[in-house]
């Protein structure tokens, strides 16, 4: 079949809950690029009768392209040895590339994997200023998904300054500049403060920052002036999707007091919390750690200003790579593995050490069942989005299993028993969480909800007007199997996938924002930079 | 040809990894009359912008359109292609050098080769690194280990380890301490503030000295390393340490292991204080390649698609591939003068398509030679410095007058596609 400029996806039964849809049989029209309200009798026919119909999914967190994630492939030759991706047969336009998987895919091999999954939208989740063209460039190798980046800030020389001078409007505006410049979509934060220490900013040989008021070189600098400040500065510039925020401490025992006292700081703010799996521990480093999922979630369940991500932990092969370089020196001493570190200038961090999570292992236990808890204890879905924070907890390939583990109770609790139990006393896993996620639930944390907390508002719906991003199912009790395998997947109108095969590869969309501000800014910025940077500011961005 | 000088401001050098972006380019009647702030590496690079605008076939002047049907039949018909990455093209350039290797299912290969121990040792270890700001910003501490930047990566030292002000050095230059290690002949800058000599053959044993050192291991300080244990001391003192090597070929041919012993020291580093080892890249966008590669394939150089996909064989690559004789066609993209001895000496056998800046003019006769301009002289695009920080070229002419290798490139790869 070619694809035609219009189709109708005919008897499926839909899930489209953005549109209060949760399995009716009905049909969804496509007319080009986009989903409209109905077509004449006649128009080419996709029969879907007895499959289940949604959107394409929207992954709101993953780290597929720049240049961290380049220095985590360059890391992993043995793992691309052993997961070769030669191309997909095409059935029209330019042939497709080759490439290379493992955790940290090549370009293309992502592009493909993720639509041969049913996702059409991704953003990468984290990309220094300073290496943002590099970015874009892999992003546009990176075929078939819409994709955009967020871009970090908050460890910045530029911005602890106007945070010590108390300028809090120039450094709304100079969010706004860097933004646009480097064609972001929104801002990112990394253990606020902590990775301009653990570069030397406090000059006093710290390693890290550990509580929301330590100072950051200035004592008028500290990880919750940091927080209010872009969070303040991202609503301020009425961005599309709010600050996203990895808090202090990231896997250390204790860290969810951290976690939420982050979340008080910015108390009626909207805010994103990323993979919060990573900083909902209790316990005391050397004297154990317990899971405090519970307490975490009861508190974003009772704030509806707030949004998380859960960055579940998927057993098996993972590399984490963050630009919290002071944790990836943590886990490099504790594990022995190969580690690389690269300080980047007058911004932030990177750290990146290949990774393992076993059954057998105690805190790996314990991290799979805190993000099950999250999961499963979450009362609003529209605000709790499936993630795996790709590759550190899990691969993009890993969420049909997860899905597994969400909507299948017998299959959890068998999977429950394999594990290491010495660190689940006081888990609500053992307590025996009967809920089952539905396919509507499904349809909510990995499209509907993240397109919304992303302000997407044609993705993550099959509403007129929507993308014509579409993904097709075919039911099995196997959920797992059922999402692993999309029988169609169609993309901006095209077919991408088709009797469960990658047929087709257009280029994604990129997804960026231009926000207003005082330009006034730049000559400032420019100041600095002619007095600290390596490259002249007007080469700096991605322009 | 306008009289009127065209200036061109915030021009990204390619002389050497450094990568300078603050020459300010003048053309005057078509030639480039001045490359101010470059250093003399980066002058020469830039030169008069003249190259030659030749397209020839087995030597003799043709068309374009028929030489890129050559080398397209010529590649299409080889049984063990080979795609070069030289240097002086643009990271687009190389992206679409990739693709015409993964469609020949041939082999691709670029300047990393000369720097292959450092990339394999990395590949290993991991490493401890910084983007050459950072070192400016933070360190206290230089150490040049067995290389003077001052020949080859001229601007390295006032750009940015040693000389500039730095937010946590303002007194520049005056807040650094120098170090200078002499590994025989390969000696580190003049006018460091402290020397320390290591004999060649002692070298792999004085770095795991001074590494089993940071680690708190006891090592006699009057044992044989008494002065690397006294250096090594000072590091650990330090606030923020760069360490300095060449991943390039030195004077004096350096044992494997080095860069591998380099690596693990400077990870050691970091227990009792920060570090970063600073490894010395050369010019022509080098470090592009790598970068280009590893997104792509997965694998920084030395690619062979021969299976369908990207394997590694870094120790086949395109020098060893050729002195083999497994190469019957070979593509080379970029500047013919960048390309090894390993590698150019042993073309002139092969059936060969330069693509480049002075292609016409390789010494190993192409079978067809396509001049181009250059990439940040005549073309734009992207470069990447030798830590891997990104930046924009600009081209000092408008480029109306000069073939470009970007849009050359992607008609031979559009006409490969075209060919099922």
């Amino acid at each position: 079949m070619t694809t035609p400029s219009r189709l109708r996806i005919a008897g499926g039964t839909v899930y489209d809950p953005a549109n209060g849809v949760d399995g009716a049989v009905r049909d969804v029209c496509i007319e080009g690029e986009r989903i409209v309200a109905e077509l004449p009798a006649g128009v080419p026919r996709l029969d879907v009768r007895g499959m289940v119909v949604m959107p394409g999914g929207v992954d709101i967190h993953a780290h597929v392209a720049g240049s961290s994630v380049n220095h985590a492939r360059r890391l992993l030759p043995e793992e691309h040895a052993a997961d070769p991706a030669p191309a997909p047969q095409l059935a029209d336009g330019p042939p497709a590339r080759s490439g290379t998987g493992g955790t940290v895919p090549s370009t293309f091999a992502t592009g493909y994997r993720y639509a041969g999954l049913g996702y059409t939208t991704a953003m990468e989740a984290a990309v220094a200023p300073l290496a943002a063209r590099h970015a874009h460039a892999e992003l546009d190798d990176t075929p078939i998904i819409d994709s955009g980046f967020y871009v970090l800030l908050g460890n910045d020389d530029y911005l602890l300054r106007q945070i010590a001078a108390g300028e809090t409007a120039r450094a709304r505006d100079y969010a706004g500049w860097l933004l646009g410049v480097t064609r972001a979509y929104a801002i990112k934060i990394v253990n606020p403060g902590g990775v301009a220490v653990w570069k030397g900013g406090d000059g006093n040989g710290s390693r890290n920052v550990n509580g929301l008021d330590d100072a950051v070189g200035s004592s008028a600098v500290t990880p919750r002036k940091i927080l209010e400040t872009l969070a303040g500065a991202a609503n301020a510039l009425a961005l599309p999707h709010p600050v996203h925020i990895h808090c202090n401490n990231l896997g250390q025992p204790g860290n969810f007091a951290t976690t939420l006292e982050s979340m008080r700081a910015l108390a009626g703010q909207r805010a994103h919390f990323t993979h919060l799996q990573f900083h909902s521990y209790a316990g005391e480093r050397g004297k154990g750690w317990r899971s405090a999922a519970k307490d975490v979630i009861e508190y974003v369940n009772g704030h509806a200003e707030l949004s998380v991500d859960v960055g579940q932990v998927m057993f098996g092969s993972a590399t984490t790579v963050t630009a919290d370089g002071p944790v990836e020196h943590l886990l490099y001493t504790s594990s022995g593995r190969k580690w690389v570190n690269v300080d980047i200038e007058l911004e932030t961090g990177c750290g990146i050490v290949p990774y393992a999570y076993r059954e057998r292992a105690a805190v790996a236990a314990l991290q799979w069942a805190v993000g099950l808890e999250l999961f499963l204890l979450a009362k609003d879905p529209w605000r709790v989005v499936l993630s795996t924070d790709h590759p550190n907890g899990g691969t993009f390939l890993s969420y049909p299993e997860l899905i597994r583990l969400l909507m299948d109770r017998a299959y959890r609790d068998e999977r429950l028993k394999a594990v290491n139990q010495k660190l689940l006393a006081g888990s609500t896993l053992l307590d025996g969480l009967a809920r089952e996620y539905t396919l509507g639930e499904i349809a909510i944390v990995t499209r509907a909800g993240p397109a919304r907390l992303l302000g997407l508002s044609r993705k993550g719906h099959l509403g007129p007007g929507a993308d014509a991003d579409v993904t097709v199912y075919a039911p099995d009790t196997d959920r797992a199997k059922m999402f692993a395998a999309p029988r169609y997947v169609i993309k901006g109108g095209t077919i991408v996938v088709e009797e469960g095969q990658l047929r087709r590869a257009s280029a994604g969309a990129r997804l960026a924002v231009r926000p207003d501000y005082d330009v006034a800014v730049t000559k400032d910025v420019k100041r600095f930079f002619d007095d600290y940077a390596s490259v002249a500011f007007e080469n700096y961005g991605a322009q | 040809m306008s009289a009127a000088a065209r200036t061109v401001e915030h021009v990204t050098c390619l002389g050497c990894g450094c990568a300078c972006d603050d020459i300010t380019v003048v053309v005057q009647r078509g030639r480039v009359t001045e490359a101010q702030q470059a250093c003399a590496l980066g002058t020469a690079w830039f030169g008069d912008g003249q190259v030659p605008d030749a397209v020839r076939i087995r030597g003799r002047a043709d068309t374009l359109e028929r030489a890129l049907a050559e080398a397209a039949q010529l590649l299409a018909d080889a049984k063990g292609p080979l795609v070069y990455l030289a240097g002086d093209i643009s990271c687009e350039v190389q992206r679409d050098a990739v693709a015409i290797a993964d469609r020949l299912k041939g082999a691709i290969d670029s300047l990393a080769g000369t720097a292959a121990a450092g990339v394999l040792a990395a590949q290993r270890r991991g490493r401890a690194g910084a983007t050459l700001g950072e070192l400016r910003q933070r360190a206290d501490l230089v150490v040049f280990w067995g290389v003077d930047p001052g020949a080859r990566y001229p601007r390295y030292n006032t750009r940015y380890a040693v000389e500039p002000v730095g937010l946590a050095v303002p007194a520049g230059r005056q807040g650094r301490r120098v170090i200078a290690v002499d590994v025989g002949d390969a000696r580190g800058p003049a006018d460091a503030d402290g020397r320390v000599a290591i004999p060649p053959d002692a070298e792999l044993d004085a770095l795991g000295a001074m590494r089993a050192m940071v680690q708190g291991r006891a090592v006699p300080p009057d044992g044989p390393f008494g002065t690397a244990i006294a250096l090594v001391q000072e590091m650990t003192k330090a606030r923020y340490v760069a360490v300095v090597a060449d991943a390039e070929p030195g004077p004096s041919p350096s044992d494997p292991d080095r860069a591998e012993a380099l690596i693990a020291l400077s990870q050691a580093l970091n227990g009792p204080t920060r570090c970063a080892l600073s490894t010395l890249r050369g010019g022509g966008n080098r470090s592009g390649a790598d970068a280009v590669l590893t997104w792509q394939t997965g694998f920084p150089f030395a690619v062979d698609f021969g299976r369908g996909y990207p394997t590694y064989r870094p120790h086949a690559g395109a020098a060893e591939r050729l002195a083999a004789g497994e190469v019957d066609a070979a593509l080379v993209i970029g500047a013919p003068a960048t390309l090894p001895d390993s590698v150019a000496g042993r073309l002139a056998g092969v059936a060969t398509i330069a693509i480049g800046p002075r292609a016409s003019a390789a010494g190993w006769k192409p079978v067809v030679a396509v001049d181009t301009g250059v990439a940040g002289i005549h073309e734009g695009g992207t470069a990447f410095r030798m830590d891997d920080v990104p930046l924009p070229l600009r081209p000092a002419f408008d480029g109306a007058d000069v073939r470009s290798a970007a849009a050359t490139v992607r008609a031979l790869r559009e006409r490969l596609e075209g060919a099922a």
